[in-house]
């Protein structure tokens, strides 16, 4: 059948399965979004407050489905806000198609108005991107996008066309996407020398991360998890992977983990490494991390192997695959001797019981509360800074894509839009987004969102009034010198979210929190709590950073 | 151990891809020292030659980072003792009537051949391995050199082996 370039996106689109996309709308894209108007009843389309929010928006969209997120966006400046979402999902390896209009063919290269070569600009941040001149080539390249970002380890991919492509007819047949299939790279002889490993160790640990959410391999961790009897400690990407409540489970690992993790590394004799890539926020000083320790690495990108730490034994493939393949080659195994050591640990890590004030709310409180008024089916997303750090301490996961956060670029301004996309992929299901006064300054425009589309959000902004995490850094490391941390802003949150249509609540101090958080999130339907916290509330324990455990800092003034 | 080895590289020859593989080296830090980008012989794939510096890690490191590009379908070390890596220079050299006959001579114990004998200059061309054109460069210092330029290194397996796709 005969389309224009405009409708042929619509039909790939819908080859793939997408019924939702995320963009704004502008000069060079009028001919996809009069495309858009005539599939409105197959593709609904999210208009964004900024392109940067529709880029997170697909992004939150693609975490909590665990489908390719789409974000369209048009050229020059609409294009160029989407590159901190790409490079967003790009660092959390994240599946997302980003589709922007450009100048048609004849402008291009002439500095035309609204033109940018975001195929250059986005070429570090993309997993592969294309600029498609030939409307002839546009239905396979689409389909080559959508195979790029959803294969082997996940990521962005960004589609430029010109706007005389989007008009252009050509004949257009359609056709079903092939299953992805990842290879097994590792051998069987891989896997008997790592499961010989495995069963000599004395004092194993399995270091996960955002690979086995990724992957939807949780059931296969946990199996194997439970057959070594091994305990399990996770990077905030792997959050929700492996249920916080199960016995082997000891909490995030890194710069703000816990004691007994920390412990854990380093006394361990064996690390297990899931779908993790040993970041310095994890590893510290990379060269000390587990010294002692043989590694075994799981991961479907082998460049992930020997990147950043030595690695013994490598396994590449699909997670599913390889944790499959590896529970079978190991024996059962019985560690309670390591874990009631870790139990120690744990003690003497004493999780730190704040007491109530009358004149803020403390976070640990704030997000007890949220965590005891919310199911395990909820989606919790948040900014970045102190708060996220203090959220992915205490709520406790139990399952999979119920976690939206910027791990790896550590994005403020990602909260909003992430929410968004949550909250449109899940809408049965009650959206929590934890951010900061700092970070909701930065994208509070998704409100306008957040309205239009009357989305089931409860936004608490732990309000500190300053720039938390880079002040407890300046307190740590540079004299307490506050430069431009402390900026003591006015905003009321509250008033804010009234004068953009959504309902504006308070949180004073403690005695507050609990009536007002039940009343947010029952209602159904946007609210933002803005919550009076410290300013001086610090995020510990902290590992300073290329540090270990020794150096962990568990008290500040 | 901290030693040079030379990678061979099929790549789809689309537009951008020698930008792809040249951003990737920059970001990750990759130390190149030769980069040559031509036809492979294989229709719709340039073949690329790259000599890098660095340990064994980052070598391997270098070709799983090249393998993740979407263009790029072949990417492999060519070891030292089973490959040849011959580059090809251009160099004009300072001569005056009383030198000339010396540094032709000297030239020719290298290999390298006249091109063109301008009033003031010669000017030579030579191939071979990237050790033989440092020593030719080396020994026409002296009489000081006015321009050169060198391809890069061209490099294949010995034997049967090849790279293919």
């Amino acid at each position: 059948m005969q389309l224009n370039g405009s409708e042929i996106i619509a039909e790939c689109l819908l080859e793939q399965g997408v019924d939702t996309v995320f963009g704004y709308p502008g000069g060079a894209v009028l001919n996809i979004y009069d495309a858009l108007y005539k599939y409105s009843d197959r593709i609904t389309h999210i208009l964004s407050s900024h392109e940067q929010g529709a880029a997170h928006a697909a992004d939150g969209y693609a975490r909590t489905t665990g489908k390719c997120g789409v974000v369209i966006a048009t050229s020059g400046p609409g294009a160029t806000n989407l590159v901190t979402g790409i490079a967003t999902a790009y660092m959390d390896s994240i599946p997302m198609v980003a589709i922007t209009g450009n100048v048609s063919n004849d402008l291009l290269a002439r500095d035309s108005f609204q033109e940018v070569d975001i195929c250059g600009i986005t070429l570090p941040v993309t997993k592969h991107n294309f600029i498609v001149k030939n409307v002839k080539d546009l239905a396979n390249v689409i389909r080559k996008a959508f195979r790029i970002a959803m294969s082997g380890r996940k990521g962005p991919v960004l589609i430029d066309i010109p706007k005389d492509v989007t008009a252009a007819v050509c004949e257009y047949t359609k056709e079903i996407p092939e299953k992805i299939e990842n290879p097994l790279l590792s051998e069987p002889s891989d896997f008997a020398a790592a499961a010989k490993a495995v069963n000599s160790a004395k004092r194993p640990m399995i270091y996960m991360g955002g690979g086995v959410v990724s992957a939807d391999a949780e059931k296969q961790l946990l199996e194997f998890a439970e057959k070594t009897d091994c305990p399990v400690a996770t990077s905030i990407m792997g959050l929700g992977g492996f249920p916080s409540s199960h016995r082997l489970f000891i909490g995030t690992i890194g710069m703000h983990g816990g004691y007994e993790t920390g412990k854990a590394t380093d006394n361990c004799d064996l690390i297990v490494t899931v779908g993790a890539r040993f970041s310095d926020r994890v590893a510290g000083d990379r060269k000390k991390f587990a010294k002692d320790a043989v590694i075994i690495q799981l991961d479907i990108d082998k460049a992930e192997i020997n990147k950043n730490v030595r690695i013994d034994y490598s396994l590449v493939g699909d997670l599913k695959d390889t944790l499959k393949k590896l529970t079978e080659s190991v024996e059962k195994a019985d560690h309670s001797e390591w874990t009631a050591m870790l139990s120690e640990w744990a003690k003497k890590s004493g999780v730190t019981e704040t007491p109530k004030s009358d004149k803020y709310a403390h976070p640990y409180h704030v997000i007890d509360i949220v965590r005891s008024l919310t199911k395990d089916d909820d989606i919790i997303v948040t900014d970045v800074g102190q708060h996220q750090m203090w959220v992915s301490q205490r709520y406790s996961f139990e399952k999979p894509r119920r976690w939206c956060t910027s791990g790896g670029l550590g994005t403020m301004g990602y909260g909003m839009g992430a929410a968004v996309g949550a909250a449109v992929a899940a809408p049965d299901k009650k959206v929590v987004l934890f951010t900061g006064d700092g970070s909701f300054h930065m994208n509070l425009n998704e409100l306008a969102t957040v309205c239009s589309y009357d989305l089931n959000i409860t936004i608490v902004v732990l309000n500190n009034t300053v720039l938390g995490m880079v002040r407890q850094w300046q307190k740590l490391f540079y004299g307490s010198r506050f430069s431009q941390t402390d900026p003591h802003r006015k905003t009321n949150f509250a008033a804010v979210a009234e004068a953009f249509g959504v309902k504006g609540m308070r949180i004073n101090n403690d005695d507050d929190a609990e009536n007002v958080l039940r009343e947010a999130i029952s209602f159904a339907g946007p609210v933002v709590v803005d919550c009076s916290v410290s300013p001086d509330e610090n995020v510990l324990p902290m590992i300073p950073p290329g540090k270990t455990v020794d150096d962990m800092i568990t008290e500040m003034e | 151990m901290e030693n040079k080895q030379i990678i061979g590289i099929l790549a789809h020859n689309h537009p951008g891809v020698l930008l792809r593989i040249t951003s990737l080296i920059s970001r990750r830090g990759f130390n190149i020292d030769s980069l040559t980008a031509s036809p492979s012989g294989i229709e719709g794939y340039s073949r690329l030659t790259v000599r890098i510096s660095g340990d064994d890690d980052q070598v391997e490191q270098f070709i799983n980072q090249m393998l993740k590009i979407v263009d790029i379908k072949k990417a492999e070390v060519l070891p030292d003792d089973s490959s040849v890596a011959m580059e090809l220079i251009l160099i004009k050299v300072n001569a005056d009537q009383k030198n000339k006959n010396d540094i032709i001579s000297l030239t020719s114990t290298y290999h390298a051949s006249l091109v063109n004998l301008g009033s003031k200059s010669l000017t030579f061309r030579a191939s071979g391995t990237p050790d033989q054109i440092d020593t030719l460069i080396t020994s026409l210092r002296p009489y000081g050199i006015l321009e050169m330029a060198r391809t890069g290194i061209a490099s294949l397996e010995t034997g049967d082996n090849c790279l293919t796709i």
